[in-house]
């Protein structure tokens, strides 16, 4: 039997998995998907001090290293149900069933839907699923494209479809819908693109730090809008600008634009069409936590962290006996943060499993967690503001109502 | 094309409109929401739609977002084989 069975083979589970296997803990990862890494594997950007993040690279590390200390790792296999028997856990899957007394879930984030009229035809996809294709599995997602939503996961992705040569023809704004909302309101995208200005390597985002500093220049920047964008990394980025409708017969043809005012109100007679032949829509991302719902943890809604996230502690624990959490499913925030939530998880679990007096896996859980706060402080890539305040809420919450 | 009738569970290919009025007439839960239109009852079993579904609901109905997830998740989570929920006769 496994001291413990971690769901998901991303930065998080992988690194817990690690913790663990150091601990001389038995553990399994296991992963839908055909190969372990997570949204690693997709992942490819500079850093402001111009290294470059190879997320593949990353995943190999993490791969090579639970594997030489005897991790278990079982890709395409999915997890459909988890529920309490005695003392621990039962993982359904769609190959076996395990019992375990420790269970880590470290499902990682989904994609938020944005929806567009048209966005059922064939060539339409998230903005994932390109990232996914061009970087994963080497397919180029089709000729000329257009990305409708503008945002830090949809700007990353963008330049990485360029990297790989495909042709962006620009970044709009969705319609505004009861779904999109401020997505398709330019001054809410523009102060949230701001808020990550002083971080990005480019030098629109730089330029924005400036105008973050008055109000009345986001004003006038929005008002003076240039027609043909703003470029980054040459890639137009149209804030004043939304997809009205995505055209095609049997598949996407084409995308029709038109000009917005600086609050997302829609100019008639201001539109204009595209020629595409995919089209990827970025919505933003909420933690995946399916499994947390089914088992009967308590949640709360955290707009700062992305969505509804388990109850848990800084040490990762559910108010649930013997489950815990990491990475995305706690939070959408970087790979390098989901990493070392991973490494305190695995750590909170090897301390209980063995149960020993010795201090020493405590100095290494004190460590693992400064870590955590000292990467958080310094993340290249912030996915939401007020994340301290997110987790320092969701830790009251956890001390309040359930230790 | 109306901006209404963009499908938002293509599942079961129900439409903003349709989820909108339904919300706005019986100022129902999530769960109500779904059983009256059967957004989310599909094949992918809400994968897509639900954060759609949610959200549609909270602007129809002006409530805020609770803290415990809207729409219950339920078992299995993803689509699985009879035979694999146990039920086949190959045991
Ligand atoms: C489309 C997308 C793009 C992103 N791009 C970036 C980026 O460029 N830079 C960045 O820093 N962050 C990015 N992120 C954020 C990303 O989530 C984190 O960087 C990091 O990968 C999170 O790590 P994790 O271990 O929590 O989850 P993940 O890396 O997402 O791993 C979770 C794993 O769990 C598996 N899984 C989930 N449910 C089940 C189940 N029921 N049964 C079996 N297996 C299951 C999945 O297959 C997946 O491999 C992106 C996220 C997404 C969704």
């Amino acid at each position: 039997m496994y001291d413990a069975v971690i769901i998901g083979a991303g930065p998080a589970g992988l690194s817990a998995a690690i913790a663990c296997a150091k601990w001389n803990l038995q553990v399994v990862v296991i992963d839908e998907f055909m190969k372990p890494g997570g949204r690693l594997l997709g992942q490819l950007h500079q850093e402001p001090d111009g290294t470059w993040w190879n997320g593949i690279k990353e995943a190999n590390i993490l791969v090579e290293q639970a594997r030489a200390l005897g991790v278990d790792i079982w890709c395409g296999v999915s997890v459909h149900h988890i529920e309490e028997v005695g003392q621990g856990w039962r993982v359904h899957t769609n190959k076996e069933r395990i019992d375990t007394p420790k269970l880590l879930l470290a499902t990682g984030a989904a994609e938020t839907p944005a929806p567009v009229p048209g966005w059922t035809l064939p060539g339409v996809m998230s903005i994932g699923a390109a990232q996914v294709m061009t970087n994963v599995h080497r397919v180029r997602p089709g000729k000329k494209g257009i990305v409708i939503g503008i945002n830090v996961l949809s700007a990353a992705i963008t330049r990485e479809l360029q990297l790989a040569g495909g042709d962006v023809v620009g970044m709009v704004l969705p319609p505004v819908n009861p779904i999109t909302k401020d997505a398709g309101n330019p001054r809410k995208v523009m102060q949230s693109l701001l808020r990550i200005s002083h971080l990005a390597p480019s030098a629109f985002l730089r330029m924005g730090g400036k105008l973050s500093r008055a109000n009345w220049m986001q004003k006038l920047a929005l008002t003076f809008y240039p027609k043909s964008g703003v470029k980054m990394w040459g890639i137009p980025i149209h804030l004043r600008k939304a997809a009205v409708q995505i055209n095609g017969e049997k598949e996407v043809e084409s995308v029709t634009i038109c000009s917005v005012t600086p609050d997302g109100k829609r100019i008639e007679g201001s539109e204009q069409t595209m020629d595409v032949d995919f089209v990827c829509i970025a919505g933003g991302l909420y933690p995946l936590a399916e499994l947390a719902a089914v088992a009967g943890c308590p949640f709360h809604y955290f707009p700062e962290l992305g969505g509804h996230v388990p109850v848990h502690n800084e040490r990762m624990k559910t108010p649930l006996e013997g489950l815990y959490v990491a990475g995305n499913i706690t939070g959408i925030e970087s790979a390098k943060v989901a990493r070392a939530q991973g490494f305190v998880a695995g750590l909170s679990i090897a301390k209980e499993t063995i149960q020993s007096a010795d201090s020493a896996i405590d100095k290494h859980l004190e460590n693992a967690l400064d870590e955590v706060r000292k990467i958080r402080s310094n993340a290249a890539i912030q996915f939401h503001q007020d994340i301290h305040a997110g987790r320092n809420k969701m830790e009251s919450i956890y001390k309040e109502q359930f230790s | 094309m109306k901006d209404s009738a963009i499908v938002i569970c293509r599942c079961e290919e129900v439409t903003l409109e349709e989820l909108t009025n339904t919300a706005k007439e019986y100022k129902c839960s999530a769960r109500e929401l779904k059983l009256r239109t059967r957004a989310g009852m599909g094949y992918c079993g809400g994968r897509t739609c639900r954060f759609a579904i949610d959200a549609i609901l909270m602007e129809a109905t002006g409530n805020q977002t609770p803290d415990q997830i809207p729409l219950k998740y339920q078992p299995p989570v993803r689509p699985v084989s009879f035979q694999t929920l146990g039920g086949g006769c190959h045991e």
